[in-house]
């Protein structure tokens, strides 16, 4: 008895002694909230992380006090790869990076035109940075992105995510963006962040330079930066080419079913200078391809539904012909939208950023490996014929404008 | 069915007692064993001065018959065990004074003497005879009245056995809102009584025995003859003639002697003052040890299970029962685990936690100088601290440690910024959780706690999943008395299922258990499900 | 009899489950991925069936032996020293799909969770628990798996239920873009897994029921082939075709869960999965090598082998390979054609031609 209790405390002391080989205490670790980067001009990466500060946050009793310190530290360092650049910045973090809750991969607009496989690798493949975080590109360089605070969240890296998960942008996590780079019937998009003013900073810390502000020489000090959704970049492969502007991404989102919350305006039948503004419930496409050997043409339905929220005009809406020529216009409306989008995406870039390709495949399995190689170009010359079906089903609390 | 006792094990050696004997059949070891009275009750009377030397509550009363001043008489009875009024009235009364009245003229002879007295004399309603010494020891020292006569090897023990006993009082370990309250004493008779009065029906099964060599403590083994099986009452029955102690002074005794698994912190036997369990057990075909002097009753087979079954459980809706024990489940798990989780996550697997709340631990732990391990580890052993000396404290200052207690450690040592005030929740929502579920089980989990923690500070939730993973084979190797101790669920007894996790109705509960009842499955007719009775045609 | 304990049925398909499901969960899914693409859950199905020949030539063999394990009839059938060769080469089968098996173990815990610690440490802790399981007899490791398996099944499913909403079952399509070929190839990686069934003719002789040995046998794979498709289409319509480029495609599908910012970050519960499922499909080997290893040696008792085979599996474990590239190549292109043409299904056919037309095995029935 006693020998088998000596043999069990020495595996286990041989187990646990070490105990700490994986151990990394709360109070040890940099938390980064956010990573950006940058391509310096001879070729190195720079890396620019937003490591949280907890001791800023008060948690529980231990509040701040009134002068509010600043909730993040950003901070930049340069390297061959990613890694070597974390193990640059390490020499001046006195705690462990780490990556487990990242939010944000903010990707410099230069360094996403020199093509962003090289750079995400490093995010996929580590097991602490998660898929989840969402990839955006900067307007400028990343570094300047990040150097800025949020009013009402911690840190801007947690309200950019908040951001990219509710509002109206191409919201791409690192899994889906993979997903993209992998498949050869679409090309990626990306949202497109910058700052733009957002009134007074609320503290002492909330001071941002805009790369505008600066060259207009405005008063510096007193503006707020928020990092604002501005756009969609539009990838070559993996090479940044263009952006579409934020009705052209309604466009995109539209055509690629992803359509959140929204709304439509359009001009008052009865009374062109005034709006009407419709809130979107619903909103369903459906891509149907066909190939005749030679060409590829694309039948897109659309179907959407809406409440009417907000009316300038005086019409009565509850004559069906009023109502049935708004939601004409609404049709005509996103037709539109999404005829301007196809448009560029077909002439100006020659790219299938709307994974119609990838609905081809799955309707022409033998054709598509034929095609798959020059699938762009098929793109570019197909027909797209668009049919938008657009119902109002409520007009809020209201009926009749009486007032 | 000698495959049901797989694995008897061994009881434990006794080395107290070498070879001393246990029984009277077997050799000396007192000088009066085995030795008979004679007829000259003054060399009788010598004899049992001579054994009760000494014994200043053992008094002897020597005194003539009324009818035959020849004969001589003594009663010999333990003071404070005995009815003295009845020992005066219906005794010696009887004998001095009023046996005259029932005489009619009948001669009283030596040699007649005690058949009269026995027959006529005594005004006591069990009166037995005895002509052993080591008998009449005994009886007198259990409170039995003995009377002897001259001339007569026969000794006549009187029953009017009266002590001092506390009152039947309100279950004190096993509180419940619906269902009886009353909780067992300490006098073995009073609780056999309660029993009876659950179960009247003769094959209630109540079979006495004396373990202890020096205390000769009275032991009970109830069954219910028909639905018990019959193999597990000859061994639990073997098991207790094993046992060679000095003294059994509660029944824990007897659990440690008893149980299968002689290195297992886990008890593989319930125990309880609850009559209502009790006779809820043996219908289920368990067996039931009562000890004299104690109001603890021990019951086997006992599965793990039974951790998070009360016995309110049985007499709540099933509803509402069932969600109780999925908490209580849950109550298991955490208070088990919860402290090693807490470490494991903030010193591990911090993926494991939303951002928000990430941040929100970090900003607590900025100020904290110890490791989460360290802090945890010894925030729990001042939980136990406080713990037992609630148990152990006079009961007036109770409550004012308790107060200071949690003033210090809850307000004070967060306010230092010694420790988080995470932990602190965590560690009292351990505690809370250990006491949803059955005591005894508790204890045990409180203890596995220790060891759970140091595995997930050193190896984090493996640590911790491999932990839990001993502790289930560990659990899964155990036997009570034949059954395994995780079923219904390791091994997977689907019938038993329906008193595990939830409870279903009564009315669905056709069958016994089936590793306690399988004798005499048939719990209750099989069509109960209530509904109102259709309108005749 | 060596083994004094016996199991029921039920118990026997759960252990059935478990020795396949644990390991085939993390790594075959990519492996099948790899050549099948979208048609993987195809491959999946096929392997099921194309298990069942070999399900059946080791029920029907044990059947013709009752009571005896391969190691034993080994004897019968091919006489004394050619069954110690095949017996020997078969325990040493055994040892190679434990180590590797151990080596999986620590490696997926080491590349996901904790990688700064050492290999080793999870194999001792592993092998340690599997050696006190293994004193305890074979009953017990039954009974541990029967808690377990529920927990690993429900964790799965709630895992594939809780990402439902990143899967869209447009990926899957088109069906049968693959050619036969490559849903063939796709196919024997799990065919590999779900052959490891053969090893149940080390447990058929300590059933309680040993005539239900095809039934068990036939429900496990149903039931395995039936979670494995589930898993691999949960997968594929997850992340479509870039499963084939992940190591461990089931953490990933459990790390992209994401349900009102709440239910997120569930890593934790695929490692509990795999440290459960990994436990007792390395011990039941662990106990079928020190059970096979006595009856080779013909011993009384396989208690005291538990030691010095552990001691062995660990050394081999760490010997097996250099990294897990390696390991993971060797799985899915050596490993799997090794183990089907050999020892799964190989030699237990020829042995069942040799017994049938030798006519043993019947007359000691």
């Amino acid at each position: 008895m006693i020998k088998k209790i000596i043999c069990l405390l020495l595996v286990l002391s041989l187990v646990l002694q070490g105990g700490c080989w994986s151990r990394k205490e709360l109070s040890d670790l940099a938390i980064i909230m956010a990573a950006g980067i940058d391509r310096t001009p001879d070729g190195n990466i720079r890396l620019t992380v937003q490591i949280a500060r907890p001791r800023a946050f008060g948690g529980g009793t231990v509040r701040p006090s009134a002068a509010q310190e600043n909730n993040a530290w950003v901070l930049s360092q340069t390297g061959e790869t990613v890694l070597d650049a974390e193990r640059e910045l390490e020499k001046k973090v006195s705690r462990k990076i780490y990556w487990g809750h990242m939010v944000i991969l903010v990707l410099g607009q230069e360094a996403a035109r020199e093509g962003i496989r090289s750079l995400i690798n490093f995010f996929s493949r580590s097991p602490n940075a998660r898929e989840t975080l969402w990839v955006l590109v900067a307007r400028g360089k990343a570094e300047d992105l990040l150097n800025s605070h949020s009013q009402l969240e911690n840190t801007s890296a947690q309200s950019t995510g908040s951001v990219l998960r509710d509002a109206v942008g191409v919201p791409v996590m690192l899994k889906d963006l993979i997903m993209m780079l992998a498949s050869k019937g679409t090309n990626p998009t990306l949202p497109f962040l910058e700052l733009t003013a957002s009134g007074a900073p609320q503290g002492p810390g909330m001071k941002e330079n805009i790369p505008e502000a600066k060259n207009k020489q405005q008063k510096v000090t007193e503006t707020h930066a928020e990092i604002t959704l501005t756009g969609t970049g539009v990838f070559k492969d993996d090479r940044l080419v263009g952006q579409l502007d934020v009705p052209d991404t309604r466009g995109l989102l539209w055509l690629t079913n992803k359509i959140g919350p929204g709304e439509i305006t359009i001009p008052s039948p009865a009374e062109p200078g005034k709006k009407i503004s419709v809130n979107i419930t619903r909103g369903k496409t459906k891509i149907e391809p066909f190939y005749d050997g030679q060409n590829a043409r694309f039948e897109i339905k659309i179907t959407m539904e809406g409440d009417l929220w907000e009316q300038q005009s005086t019409e009565d809406l509850t004559d069906p012909k009023i109502f049935a020529a708004i939601e004409k216009r609404m049709a005509q409306r996103i037709e539109q939208r999404v005829r301007s989008v196809l448009d560029k995406a077909q002439f100006d870039y020659g790219l299938d950023i709307f994974a119609f390709g990838e609905s081809f495949h799955r309707k022409y399995k033998k054709e598509w490996a034929a095609l798959k190689d020059r699938w762009d170009e098929v793109f570019a010359n197909a027909d797209i014929n668009i049919a938008v079906e657009a119902h109002i089903r409520r007009t809020g609390l209201t009926t009749k404008r009486i007032f | 069915m000698a495959a049901f006792f797989k694995k008897p094990l061994r009881p434990r050696r006794v080395n107290s007692i070498k070879n001393g004997p246990y029984q009277e059949k077997k050799q000396t070891h007192h000088p009066s064993q085995s030795l008979l009275l004679s007829t000259d009750i003054d060399s009788n009377l010598n004899y049992l001065k001579a054994i009760f030397q000494d014994c200043s509550d053992v008094i002897f009363r020597e005194f003539l018959l009324a009818q035959n001043e020849q004969i001589k008489l003594a009663l010999i009875y333990t003071d404070g065990l005995t009815d003295k009024t009845q020992i005066s009235e219906q005794i010696m009364r009887a004998l001095t004074l009023e046996i005259p009245m029932v005489v009619h003229g009948e001669e009283i002879t030596r040699a007649n003497a005690l058949h009269f007295i026995k027959m006529k004399g005594l005004c006591i309603n069990q009166v037995r005879e005895s002509q052993k010494i080591e008998e009449i020891v005994s009886a007198i020292l259990s409170g039995e009245t003995v009377l002897l006569v001259d001339g007569h090897s026969t000794a006549l023990i009187n029953d009017i056995r009266s002590w001092e006993m506390r009152a039947i009082e309100d279950s004190k370990t096993e509180t419940v809102v619906r269902g009886p309250r009353e909780s067992f004493v300490e006098t073995l008779r009073t609780n056999t009584s309660m029993l009876r009065r659950k179960i009247k029906n003769p094959n209630l099964k109540i079979e006495m025995t004396k373990l202890g060599e020096v205390s000769k403590t009275d032991i009970a083994v109830a069954y219910i003859k028909g639905i018990v099986n019959q193999d597990l009452v000859t061994e639990v029955k073997s098991r207790l003639e094993k046992i060679k102690i000095d003294g059994i002074l509660d029944s824990g005794y007897l659990e440690e002697l008893i149980k299968d698994n002689a290195y297992s912190p886990f008890s593989t036997i319930s125990h309880t003052d609850r009559p209502d369990r009790v006779a809820a057990n043996l219908l289920e075909g368990r067996v039931a040890i009562l000890v004299d002097g104690t109001p603890v009753v021990l019951t086997m087979p006992y599965i793990f299970l039974e951790t998070i079954q009360t016995p309110e459980d049985y007499y709540e809706q099933s509803f509402f029962t069932s969600v109780i024990r999925i908490l209580r489940i849950g109550s298991l798990i955490a208070s088990l685990t919860l402290p090693s989780l807490y470490i494991a996550i903030i010193s591990f697997h911090h993926e494991m936690l939303p951002t928000p709340l990430l941040l929100s631990m970090a900003a607590q732990r900025e100020a904290v100088p110890f490791p989460v391990f360290v802090e945890a580890f010894l925030m729990e052993i001042a939980f136990e601290i406080i713990r037992e000396a609630g148990i152990r404290l006079p009961r007036p200052v109770g409550q004012a440690v308790s107060i200071v207690a949690a003033l210090i450690i809850g307000e004070a040592a967060v306010q230092a910024g010694l420790v988080a005030a995470a932990t602190v929740i965590v560690v009292s929502l351990t505690a809370m959780a250990s006491f949803t579920i059955y005591y005894s089980g508790s204890i045990t989990i409180r203890l596995l706690r220790f060891p759970l923690m140091i595995l997930a500070a050193s190896l984090g939730l493996f640590g911790l999943i491999s932990g839990i993973t001993i502790f289930v084979v560990h659990m899964a190797g155990l036997r009570s008395f034949g059954v395994p101790y995780l079923a219904p669920v390791g091994p997977i007894i689907t019938g038993d299922l329906k008193d595990s996790v939830v409870r279903v109705p009564w009315w669905a509960m056709n069958k016994r258990p089936y590793l306690m009842g399988q004798n005499n499955p048939q719990r209750e007719a099989s069509r109960l499900k209530p509904q109102p009775s259709r309108p005749k045609k | 009899m060596l083994e004094k304990g016996k199991i029921d049925s039920r118990q026997a398909v759960f252990l059935n489950i478990t020795m396949i499901i644990a390991t085939a969960l993390l790594v075959v899914p990519a492996m099948t991925t790899a050549h099948a693409n979208q048609d993987a859950w195809l491959s999946s199905v096929l392997a099921a069936l194309l298990v069942l020949p070999i399900a059946w030539i080791t029920v029907k063999l044990s059947s013709l032996f009752p009571g005896k394990t391969i190691i034993e009839y080994l004897e019968e059938i091919l006489g004394r020293w050619p069954a110690k060769v095949i017996g020997f080469l078969y325990l040493f089968w055994f040892v190679h799909i434990c180590s590797l098996m151990i080596r999986e173990y620590g490696d997926f815990i080491v590349t996901a969770f904790m990688p700064e610690t050492p290999l080793i440490v999870f194999h001792i802790v592993v092998v340690t628990i599997g050696a006190y399981t293994i004193k305890q007899g074979l009953e017990v490791l039954a009974r541990t798996n029967q808690i377990f398996l529920p927990l690993i099944l429900f964790s799965l499913v709630m895992i594939m239920s809780l990402a439902t909403p990143e899967k869209d079952l447009n990926r899957l399509l088109p069906v049968l873009e693959a050619s036969c070929v490559d849903i063939f190839k796709g196919s024997l990686a799990p065919l590999a897994w779900f052959g490891e069934i053969s090893t149940f003719t080390m447990i058929i002789p300590f059933l309680k029921k040993p005539t239900e040995a095809w039934r068990i046998a036939f429900i496990s794979i149903l039931l395995v082939g039936f979670i494995f498709t589930l898993l691999v289409i949960g997968i594929v319509t997850t992340f479509g075709p870039s499963v084939a480029a992940m190591t461990y495609p089931v953490l990933n599908e459990t790390r992209v869960i994401n349900i009102a910012k709440v239910i997120e970050r569930m890593d934790p519960v695929i490692m509990s999965v795999w440290v459960m499922g990994g436990f007792v499909k390395i011990t039941f080997f662990y106990y079928v090598i020190v059970l096979g290893s006595a009856q080779w040696l013909k011993l009384s008792e396989y208690r005291p082998l538990t030691m010095p085979v552990g001691i062995i599996l660990l050394a081999l474990s760490m010997a097996i390979a250099d990294n897990l590239l390696e390991s993971i190549h060797f799985l899915a292109n050596v490993w799997v054609f090794y183990a089907i043409s050999t020892f799964e299904l190989g030699i237990p056919l020829v042995l069942l031609i040799i017994a049938v037309i030798r006519g043993r095995g019947g007359n000691n029935n």
